[in-house]
Order: C-alpha cells, then sequence, then structure tokens
C-alpha cells in the first residue's frame, strides 16, 4: 500500500456520460435544450459554480430517466459539463440515482477508467462491494 | 504485483488506493487517473511511500567447478 487519494470528479467526456447512461438504462438526448424541472428556482440549494437562475431548465444536451418525470440537464462550460437536476421527490430522479445523482457519477467513473485501462493494456477487474464499485487495475 | 485500486461508492464518490508501489512512483504512476476522472481533494501517504526502491543485493556464487 502507498498511498489514498480521494478525487471529486469532473465530468469532461460526454462519450464516457453516454457509456454511463447506456450501462444504467438511461435515454442521452443530444442537442435536447431543455430538460423538464419544477420551473421555478426556489432558493433552497446553492447553485453549481458558473450557473445562473436564468440558465436554469436549458441544457446541451439531456438524460431521460425511465420511470422519472424529471430530467437530466448538461449544460457545457469550457471543457468540462455541469449537470443540473431538480431532486424534488416527486420527480423521481433521487429516487432512481441516488443523492446527487451518484449512481450516474459511479457510471461514468467505471466507464472512464474501463476506457483508460483499456488504451494503457491494463488488466482490470469490477467487484460489488457493500458501499458501491471497485475496480482493481493492474499495472 | 503493482495494483491501483478504485473504489467508487454508490454516491459517486471515488477513492484511489495504490498497493505494491515502493517510493513516489505511485503518485507518478496513478496521476493518470486522477487527471481523467477529476480533482484530488486529499491524499494519506502511507509506510510504503517512504520506502525506497534500493533493496539489498544478493551476489550469488555459481559452483561452476565441481
Amino acid at each position: 500500500m502507498s498511498h489514498i487519494a480521494k478525487i471529486t470528479l469532473e465530468i469532461n467526456n460526454l462519450e464516457i456520460l453516454k457509456l454511463a447512461c447506456e450501462r444504467l438504462g438511461l435515454e442521452f438526448m443530444e442537442n435536447q435544450q431543455t430538460y423538464k424541472w419544477y420551473g421555478t428556482w426556489i432558493g433552497d440549494t446553492p447553485l453549481p459554480e458558473g450557473i445562473s437562475i436564468h440558465d436554469l431548465g436549458k441544457c446541451d444536451h439531456a438524460i431521460r430517466v425511465p420511470g422519472a418525470q424529471y430530467e437530466i440537464g448538461i449544460v457545457k462550460r469550457d471543457r468540462k459539463y455541469i449537470l443540473l437536476w431538480d431532486f424534488w421527490n416527486q420527480g423521481g430522479l433521487e429516487l432512481k440515482l441516488g443523492k446527487n445523482a451518484g449512481r450516474l457519477k459511479q457510471a461514468y467513473t467505471i466507464e472512464r477508467v474501463r476506457k483508460e485501462a483499456r488504451l494503457k493494456g491494463h488488466r482490470i477487474c469490477e467487484q460489488k462491494t457493500d458501499k458501491g464499485i471497485r475496480l482493481v487495475l493492474r499495472v | 504485483m503493482k495494483e491501483i485500486i478504485i473504489d467508487v461508492s454508490d454516491d459517486g464518490e471515488v477513492k484511489i488506493e495504490t498497493r505494491g508501489f515502493t517510493g513516489k512512483s505511485c503518485i507518478q504512476e496513478s496521476q493518470f487517473l486522477k487527471d481523467l476522472l477529476g480533482k484530488e481533494i486529499s491524499q494519506q501517504l502511507t509506510p510504503a511511500y517512504y520506502s525506497t526502491n534500493q533493496k539489498e543485493k544478493v551476489k550469488k556464487h555459481l559452483p561452476l567447478c565441481g
């Protein structure tokens, strides 16, 4: 064992995000410019960095989640993508994807690492754990 | 065996752990993952990090004659 690092995820690859959607059975809506949400910001949570109230409801692409009434908006900012969604219970997104759309972030991370491992020729194996998914990369 | 273990929790948290590396190579060899995924928010070095790679050299004498 040598070191342990914690990472905050940045989504910067749309192709990987599409693979993550496939993995979870979500529908990637390319070039869909709006996403379904409550429609009015009630100020109960801080907005993501680089996003103003006027940006809400607008997006570059969107994700449809089967069984959920609301959708996820994907907004491009510089070289990264910001996910916008309304977590109100009745919208159904949190129920399907977990808090902060954690399962979508998890799927993105897994697909990103798998792709890079393939490119570098590293062996990779995936295991289910109590808290999530573990990837073991042999280098 | 050198391994990089990536734990991705159901709430999206990513933890990367290196095993089997000595010295600073673990930081270099796992850097590509950090670059891919985002920003590193914390790092905890473990004892293997402080060990150098200079293992004691063992001279082997082959019995060539008799």
